[in-house]
């Protein structure tokens, strides 16, 4: 196996700069056939196939973030938005390059990680809580702040299961707002939920940057990038191909599929 | 990996938080609940009791041998659970490593501590049974603990090793499944040692220098019967009762090793 030789480091330094990205580079081996079992691994080996195709998925990112600033991450299906984000999370290792991560960051992924169908409302809220950090006696203070904000009623002590999908998202989300750290990353958390919801959503955004918050955000939604970000930036195909202003970005997004 | 940050604040309540998790689901949906974790190995071990002390009629020249006999398949359990869960822990939380950033490790040891939870559990009652039986309590009791320690260590070497492979090549599970098997009948849990000695003083030796057998006979030894054969009083020789816990302490580091280096990957490859 072959050692990553990128490296991500946290460093926590008092200048303007949030996140710094040089030369950053990551594939992935996408097994070519059934490689998932010893049998099939040995059998390759004698035959000299190496079992796997090599995914270039990122060729050579630069930038950098200042502190304050709110950014967007636009780009196709497919074109490594998130593999960048789980890179600068910490998620996965970069194969080439160096990410410094100033200050505490913050992933969101998705919403409601951990949450389990079995566990209760109640139950969950502190699983999550546990998963973005917070301990039990923060989770105490707090828990009622996060059930009133997801409008959920008399659904505390009902199992997970008897929500409807729209419900989880809603206590998700009312979990995920109190996470504080320096940066927060952002992966498409808004595309759910109703128009209460999103309105819900829309102002927490507004609120993140009035308080001057570092902001990452992956997204497909380009009324969000012209609204919310300071800046934007275009993925193709692996490759920043457009890095500037929200409004430049979006139109040039939106001319891909033209 | 440095200690400060193995034990950070965040770690620590994640490690919490998945370990009673794990618990609370492990029992979920039955009527009798946490009652299981009390009946399963109370059963397997009423079966054994029945085969072969009552219909086979081994063990009779063991006193306490019922107890001894419980003993012996609590521990067991302990290092079946351990180790299966453990193996299984990475792709189970698969979910969980692709989506946040924190140390692999916690996985696999909240897995094995929902084993552990269940083995206090279990361990009390053979202390009852022992104390309904007629064993007297004494100060050897408290080594009971070393010996558990080191049993759970070798859970957690193993679990390391083979879960870090397993992320790749699910084969694991279903192998050690069969080795676990095998193991049984390798280590002297239904059988006295003794019945191996009459055969073969050197197969009695070998089995003792597995770290299972050497940490069940010491427990059996401090917490029933000082008659019980142990590593340490039938090997002559001292030197040869150290390698059981080489062999432990060997398997841990060189399994922590080969999963901190594959950690890296297990969340693009689980």
């Amino acid at each position: 196996m072959k050692r990553p030789i990128g490296t991500r480091t946290e460093i926590n330094l008092d200048n303007d700069i949030a996140i710094s990205v040089k030369n950053l580079h990551k594939s992935f081996k996408l097994p070519t056939e059934q490689a998932f079992g010893l049998k099939q691994a040995f059998f390759n080996r004698l035959r000299g196939i190496k079992g796997y195709k090599e995914q270039k998925v990122l060729k050579n990112l630069n930038f950098e973030i200042k502190k304050g600033e709110f950014i967007g991450i636009v780009g196709r299906n497919g074109s490594g938005k998130s593999t960048l984000l789980k890179i600068l999370a910490g998620i996965y290792y970069p194969e080439k390059g160096e990410v410094t991560i100033n200050g505490n960051l913050v992933p969101f992924i998705e919403l409601g990680v951990g949450f389990n169908p079995e566990l209760t409302g109640r139950e969950n809220v502190y699983l999550n809580g546990a998963l973005l950090g917070f301990s039990n006696e923060e989770m105490n203070s707090m828990y009622d702040d996060i059930w009133d904000f997801a409008e959920l009623g008399d659904f505390q002590d009902q199992k997970l299961k008897n929500y409807s999908s729209g419900m989880q998202v809603r206590l998700a989300f009312s979990i995920a707002i109190r996470a504080r750290g320096d940066i927060l990353l952002l992966d498409e958390v808004l595309a759910v939920g109703d128009a209460a919801f999103q309105q819900k959503c829309n102002n927490y955004f507004a609120r993140l940057k009035d308080k001057k918050q570092t902001v990452i955000l992956v997204t497909h939604a380009m009324e969000n990038v012209r609204k919310f970000c300071d800046r934007a930036i275009l993925i193709e195909n692996g490759k920043i191909t457009l890095d500037g202003a929200p409004e430049e970005v979006a139109t040039a997004y939106l001319k891909l599929w033209q | 990996m440095s200690i400060p940050r193995v034990l950070n604040r965040k770690n620590r309540i994640l490690l919490s938080e998945l370990t009673k998790t794990d618990f609370k689901l492990r029992y979920q949906g039955s009527v009798l609940g946490y009652l299981w974790a009390l009946l399963r190995p109370l059963m397997m071990f009423a079966i054994l009791y029945i085969v072969f002390a009552k219909l086979l009629k081994i063990g009779s020249d063991i006193p306490h041998y019922p107890v001894y006999l419980l003993c012996g398949t609590t521990m067991w359990s302990f290092f079946t659970e351990c180790t299966q869960q453990g193996i299984q822990a990475i792709v189970v939380r698969g979910d969980l490593l692709r989506k946040i950033s924190f140390p692999k490790y916690i996985v696999v040891v909240s897995a094995t501590l929902t084993a552990v939870i269940n083995m206090l559990i279990n361990i009390s009652v053979v202390i009852i049974f022992a104390l309904i039986n007629g064993v007297t309590p004494s100060w050897s009791w408290l080594l009971i603990v070393p010996a558990i320690l080191e049993l759970y260590l070798l859970s957690l070497g193993i679990s390391f090793l083979l879960g870090s492979i397993n992320v790749k090549y699910r084969d694991i599970t279903s192998i050690w499944d069969v080795v676990i098997q095998a193991l049984f009948y390798a280590v002297p849990i239904i059988y006295p040692i003794s019945m191996v000695a009459t055969t073969s003083v050197t197969a009695a030796k070998i089995i003792l220098l597995n770290p299972i057998s050497q940490a069940v006979q010491d427990i059996r030894f401090n917490l029933i019967t000082n008659e019980t054969i142990t590593t340490w009083n039938f090997l002559n020789h001292p030197i040869y009762a150290l390698i059981p816990i080489i062999l432990t302490i060997g398997l841990l580091i060189f399994g922590a090793l080969v999963f901190r280096r594959k950690s890296k990957f297990f969340a693009e490859e689980v």
